[in-house]
């Protein structure tokens, strides 16, 4: 594709240029409304709502039938994509400190692209009144988890107690982690236990030569994600966290994904 | 909170879309650099622009953590990076649609369920197959043909077609049908039982399962694991059948199963 200014369309432009059409169009695309009820909504301009609609009815963006305006499926198609966008946007700037001079290179494009389903995580940031806030989120969520799955890059002295009752608990537990982390997470896991999890296949470690930069925990109904600084320092201070289905569905691609690379 | 600070937040709602789109400079070097990082010299040549509105540009970018400098070289920051991928998606999805916007503008959409709608540039390598003056039944034929070969269908069928029923029979009776699924609604059920040897051939056929419903669906959709086809209504309510949209890739495929699998739903 050539890169130069015909690369935004002019269409996208027109959409685009004013706020107006933006607020009209998202009115319309919720309901068909009149000039009316969208000036009452929006509290706009009578004038103004009633220009732009002029201007998206000549364009064939929205239909007028007896004074009720209708989106085409074609616009409401356009305008999804924009309103995808918009919302790909949020994500980046309302997590702005968590993406920011992070290391973002496992997640990969197709994710990236998905990025907003993580629309409704939470930012979980430790304070100096709470500096533990993280980590104590965490460890809640895996004391009340039956599954986990996790890539992790480092080993909190209380994971291998946490783990050990998932398996007494007969849960199942997939790690993905380097050797020396793997060894010392087993060498403080009751190794009866330990044994007889491997062979039933409740616990399933894949073990690797090197510590991937990026840690994702995956409960049973929650994800967290946490990413290392641009220095190669993991950041402890903040997790990315969700319990909405589409945040897990993503996180589990994000899983998987990884998986089959490094295995 | 006051009616005033409602109009504030609205207002500024496509803020950050305006902000990134509005300006071809901004968006332009944030797809440059995306592919890798650049000096001046280099996003010059490419955008075959004056220096001094590129470097407006830059430093715009790199006063909101999109871009940073290294040295000479100017590069993508992760935010920059999550930004310039979700540009490219917006700007990729758009071209689609807009390849076969004549199929799409031309035919009534409504009875594409709404999440669907929003992912036909999932069809974007379709081919748009139209007739001719010389050729009338060029749609008809190349779907014909195309059907032929295909061990299993799945078909969305909103019109009772003498026609297509007789090809799908023939291809049932030769052997290279071995699977078919058929959705329709009552109304073509009511009439396909009315005739005997339709009923025998389709309803009757251990081959054939046929799921009947009482959703008056607009969309002609046939796929298998090979490809999928898709005609549609004109806006006035009639069946169009001389334009047809093919499309063999799976990002396709996958969009006509989950396309059925709302509708039956």
């Amino acid at each position: 594709m050539v890169i130069n200014e015909k690369y935004i369309k002019s269409d996208m432009m027109f959409l685009v240029k004013s706020e107006i059409r933006l607020r009209i169009l998202t009115e319309l695309n919720a309901r068909p409304q009149t000039i009316k009820e969208i000036v009452d909504k929006t509290k706009m301009a009578y004038s103004s709502v009633s220009n732009n609609l002029n201007k998206l009815e000549n364009k064939n963006y929205v239909v007028k039938e007896n004074r009720i305006y209708t989106i085409t499926p074609m616009t409401k198609l356009y305008f999804n994509q924009l309103m995808d966008f918009k919302k790909s946007i949020d994500v980046i700037e309302n997590f702005d400190s968590f993406w920011y001079k992070h290391n973002i290179s496992h997640i990969n494009n197709e994710l990236i692209e998905n990025i907003t389903e993580l629309y409704k995580s939470k930012l979980i940031e430790t304070s100096p009144i709470d500096i533990y806030k993280t980590h104590n989120n965490i460890k809640k969520q895996l004391e009340s988890s039956h599954n986990i799955k996790g890539i992790v890059p480092y080993i909190h002295p209380d994971y291998p107690l946490l783990i050990e009752n998932i398996l007494k608990n007969n849960g199942k537990v997939e790690l993905i982690m380097e050797k020396d982390i793997y060894l010392g997470l087993i060498s403080q896991i009751n190794s009866d236990l330990k044994n007889r999890s491997v062979r039933n296949g409740s616990l399933n470690v894949h073990i690797l030569k090197n510590n991937l930069d990026i840690y994702l925990l995956i409960c049973d109904n929650s994800m967290n994600l946490g990413l290392f600084k641009n220095d190669g320092s993991y950041d402890q201070n903040r997790i990315l966290n969700s319990d909405n289905p589409d945040s897990l569905k993503w996180a589990n691609t994000l899983f998987e994904n990884i998986k089959s690379r490094v295995i | 909170m006051s009616t005033n600070t409602i109009e504030k937040n609205q207002t500024h709602e496509f803020k950050n879309v305006k902000y990134i789109l509005t300006s071809s400079m901004r968006t332009l070097i944030l797809v440059v650099l995306y592919n890798n990082r650049r000096n001046l010299n280099e996003i010059r040549d490419e955008l075959k622009k004056p220096s001094a509105t590129i470097l407006h540009g830059l430093k715009e970018l790199e006063e909101n953590n999109l871009i940073k400098k290294d040295r000479k070289y100017y590069e993508l920051t992760s935010n920059g990076y999550l930004l310039a991928t979700n540009i490219i998606k917006l700007i990729d999805n758009w071209y689609s649609i807009e390849k076969n916007k004549y199929f799409w503008n031309s035919h009534d959409l409504s009875g594409i369920p709404e999440n669907l709608l929003n992912k036909l540039y999932l069809l974007k390598d379709a081919q748009f197959i139209s007739s001719t003056t010389s050729d009338l039944s060029n749609a008809f034929n190349t779907y014909i043909e195309l059907i032929s070969t295909s061990p299993e269908l799945t078909i969305m069928l909103p019109i009772y077609s003498e026609n297509h029923l007789k090809h799908l029979i023939r291809l049932l009776k030769n052997g290279n049908l071995k699977q078919l699924t058929l959705l329709i609604n009552t109304e073509i059920f009511q009439t396909i039982t009315k005739s005997r040897y339709l009923k025998k051939s389709l309803i009757e056929n251990e081959k054939v399962k046929i799921i009947e419903t009482d959703e008056n669906f607009k969309i002609f959709l046939t796929f298998c694991r090979d490809f999928m086809t898709l005609t549609l209504f004109f806006k006035d309510n009639h069946y169009d059948d001389s334009q047809i949209i093919i499309d063999k890739h799976q990002s396709a495929i996958k969009w006509s199963k989950d396309l059925f699998d709302t509708i039956l739903e």
